[in-house]
């Protein structure tokens, strides 16, 4: 078996160790023994979507996203077709923002790729913090660090999860990135795959699916340090929050790590 | 100067003071603090009644050991210097070392001021410093919890920049965003860059960033690259290319005692082995020579100099070397697996990680590094400690390199220098340091005590 990942543009969408998610998904199909063919495409290379079962696409700043943007504008067609293809897809912040109709920046209106009818505007105070956000698809809570001066609306879209900490597409809606169809968009540094194997697996599993028809169960690895790493983050961010839920939400997810013991 | 002005100074002093008696440490950023809540200005107060030349130092990595060899030569060539050696950058730090350097009625009798000034800190702290010189050491992705990303942090520094057009400013022109960032400001520049490759592949990280022409947008083409975007570049689109250097260095040889290298004519032994120590002593040179400055001592004291200013420590804790290192970006990390990669005997690693304010909370810059050196570097055991441990053993976990999560660094440290290699590398990130270095320094101690 094998998958095929495609890196867009990692000399221009990089920030944050984006890049790891890449080496997560690798390393994750290798240890089961999928072998996973890695393309890094740099900016003005054509890239051959017929090939891929999964496109990452990593944030930037948004000089070097309006750079992006120029070029990926040339592979918009087969990109959206992708998409529609039940193509598998990981945007990260810049790159989530691209998928959308346009990312209204500081400086200029920025054409987005229109994948999404998602729209970006942005707002001189910047989003930093620890963020916790839950999907029932994932049982544990999803952790990660978000950055961003945009807010993105999704419109009727799916979210990528709920928030429980932190901000999210907006500071206000709870809701954070978003999903359609096999693509996750996400303001989700971290990087993201690194410390939520689940989603690293979900990826993996909709991308097998997709290549060979029928669902391939993906044997379990060894997480426990994935989990700790997710708990550490997810017990620093809950600090100074008062919310029930969270802590329900925390309690939960202690349980799964004391049964995985 | 008012009452107020005298009162701010006393009071920050005397705070000062006891602190030191108490802790037996500098006092930090609280005195300026103080004389600021006294009097909000005290600052700019005092920055006019300062008459020497004053030279500010900026960058991403490298600033405290610049600002550290300036203050040394100058001092050396028996100049008065005012300098905030211990790298207190922000405001408050700057107030400090001013509050304390003037006397009770706030005369500042020096002859120069090395100051280096947190990039984030610069708009408002140049402008009242008026700086006769800025020396900027390169612009690397840091903190970017802190920072935004590096647009926002040249954005900033060209704010300041134009606050003060006719200080002098000397940049790395082997760093494309600083030669770019030179062009756009009215200032007259000075250049300095190293002109032959002399850093390994284990200095650079995997993925190149900021290699996009800043003028024309087109991706630059490099003939070779020194380490992050440092190199000597051309853009294929426009023209625009590495501006010739006024000051280079040349004929760069590694000898027993460390690096030793030509700048424009004259020779220069230094006693670091440490390649990126070539650059820091470099801009420290090209300062000193632009602003006219004599520097017939500085040869020595840079022979002699500790580069490590505390945030390099060497100590030996049972027989065992134990070397303390900081890093604080996925450059600086780089650098020291590239230095683990160089030490051919067989080691102990311990990494510390935390995720405290002064550190960044977010730990991600840590993918960014090239792990995949220390397989090869001879390493018997990697241990993790610090508050984000697991994120460290899991970056590692993501290269196969098997990695030990610990409570204690004193324990670690402990168990490792009986029972290990006898040479160890302690990593850590900003927070850690200081209790560490007071921690082995400890240890240290005790077995001497022992023996």
């Amino acid at each position: 078996m094998k998958i095929t990942i495609g890196h867009l543009y990692p000399d221009l969408l990089n920030l944050y160790g984006d890049s790891g998610n890449l080496r997560c998904l690798q390393k994750r199909l290798e240890w089961r023994g999928i072998q996973a063919e890695i393309h890094s495409f740099t900016a003005g290379d054509p890239v051959d979507f017929g090939h891929m079962d999964l496109v990452l696409l990593g944030g930037g700043s948004d000089r070097e996203q309006a750079l992006a943007c120029g070029y990926l504008k040339e592979l918009r067609h087969d990109f959206k077709e992708f998409v529609e293809n039940d193509g598998v897809v990981l945007a990260i912040c810049g790159g989530y923002q691209l998928l959308g109709k346009y990312y209204q920046s500081e400086h200029a209106t920025l054409e987005g790729l229109n994948i999404l009818d998602i729209y970006t505007t942005w707002q001189s105070k910047r989003l930093v913090h620890n963020i916790v956000i839950h999907n029932p698809i994932f049982k544990a809570p999803v952790a990660g660090f978000e950055n961003h001066g945009g807010r993105t609306h999704i419109g009727s879209y799916r979210p990528f999860g709920k928030v429980l900490a932190g901000y999210g597409n907006t500071e206000d809606s709870g809701r954070e990135g978003v999903i359609y169809k096999n693509v996750i968009g996400t303001y989700l540094h971290g990087p993201l795959l690194s410390k939520n194997p689940q989603v690293c697996d979900y990826l993996l599993s909709q991308a097998l699916k997709r290549k060979y028809g029928e669902p391939i169960p993906l044997s379990p690895l060894p997480d426990e340090l994935e989990y700790r790493a997710n708990h550490d983050m997810t017990r620093h961010s809950i600090a100074g929050y008062n919310n029930c839920q969270i802590i329900k939400s925390l309690s939960r997810r202690r349980g799964t790590a004391s049964k995985r013991k | 100067m008012g009452l107020k002005e005298r009162l701010a100074i006393a009071c920050a002093k005397l705070a000062n003071r006891m602190i030191r008696m108490t802790t037996h440490k500098k006092g930090g950023t609280f005195p300026g603090c103080l004389a600021r809540l006294i009097k909000p200005d005290i600052l700019p107060v005092l920055c006019d009644m300062f008459h020497g030349k004053v030279i500010v130092t900026m960058g991403t990595n490298g600033k405290t050991t610049v600002n550290n060899i300036l203050y040394r030569t100058l001092s050396a060539e028996g100049k008065k210097v005012l300098s905030n050696s211990t790298g207190a950058n922000m405001l408050n730090g700057i107030t400090t070392t001013f509050v304390l350097g003037a006397d009770t009625k706030g005369n500042l009798d020096f002859d120069y001021a090395c100051i280096e000034v947190d990039e984030l800190a610069a708009s408002q702290v140049l402008p009242l410093l008026r700086p006769n010189c800025v020396l900027l050491t390169n612009i690397f992705r840091d903190q970017l919890d802190r920072f935004g990303d590096i647009d926002t942090v040249l954005c900033k520094i060209k704010e300041a920049l134009f606050t003060v057009p006719e200080a002098q400013l000397i940049i790395n022109c082997d760093d494309s965003l600083l030669a770019a960032l030179a062009v756009l400001c009215p200032n007259p520049v000075v250049t300095y860059g190293i002109n032959e490759q002399i850093f390994d592949n284990a200095s650079r990280p995997p993925a190149l960033e900021n290699i996009f022409c800043r003028i024309c947008g087109e991706k630059l083409e490099y003939d070779f690259f020194h380490y992050g975007q440092l190199g000597c570049y051309h853009c294929p689109g426009c023209g625009w290319e590495r501006p010739r250097p006024d000051f280079a260095a040349t004929a760069i040889s590694l000898n027993q005692q460390g690096y030793s290298f030509d700048l424009n004519g004259s020779h220069i032994d230094s006693c670091t082995d440490y390649p990126y120590n070539i650059y820091n002593i470099l801009s420290a040179c090209t300062a000193l020579r632009t602003m006219g400055i004599s520097t017939e001592k500085s040869a020595r004291i840079i022979n002699t100099l500790d580069y490590g200013n505390h945030r390099e420590g060497h100590f030996l804790i049972n027989g065992s070397h134990v070397q303390l290192h900081l890093v604080k970006n996925p450059v600086g990390l780089q650098q020291k697996i590239s230095l683990l990669h160089r030490d051919s005997t067989p080691k102990d690693i311990i990494f510390q990680i935390n995720d405290r304010f002064q550190d960044g909370i977010d730990l991600s810059w840590l993918w960014d590094v090239d792990l995949e050196y220390l397989k090869t570097s001879h390493i018997s055991s990697v241990t993790a400690v610090g508050k984000r441990r697991h994120d460290m053993a899991l970056r590692l976990k993501y290269d196969d390199i098997p990695c030990v999560c610990a409570k204690s660094l004193k324990q670690s440290v402990w168990n490792l220098s009986l029972y290990g290699t006898g040479n160890i590398y302690i990593i850590v990130n900003y927070s850690g340091l200081l209790p560490a270095n007071i921690l082995l320094e400890k240890l240290q101690h005790k077995t001497r005590r022992l023996s």
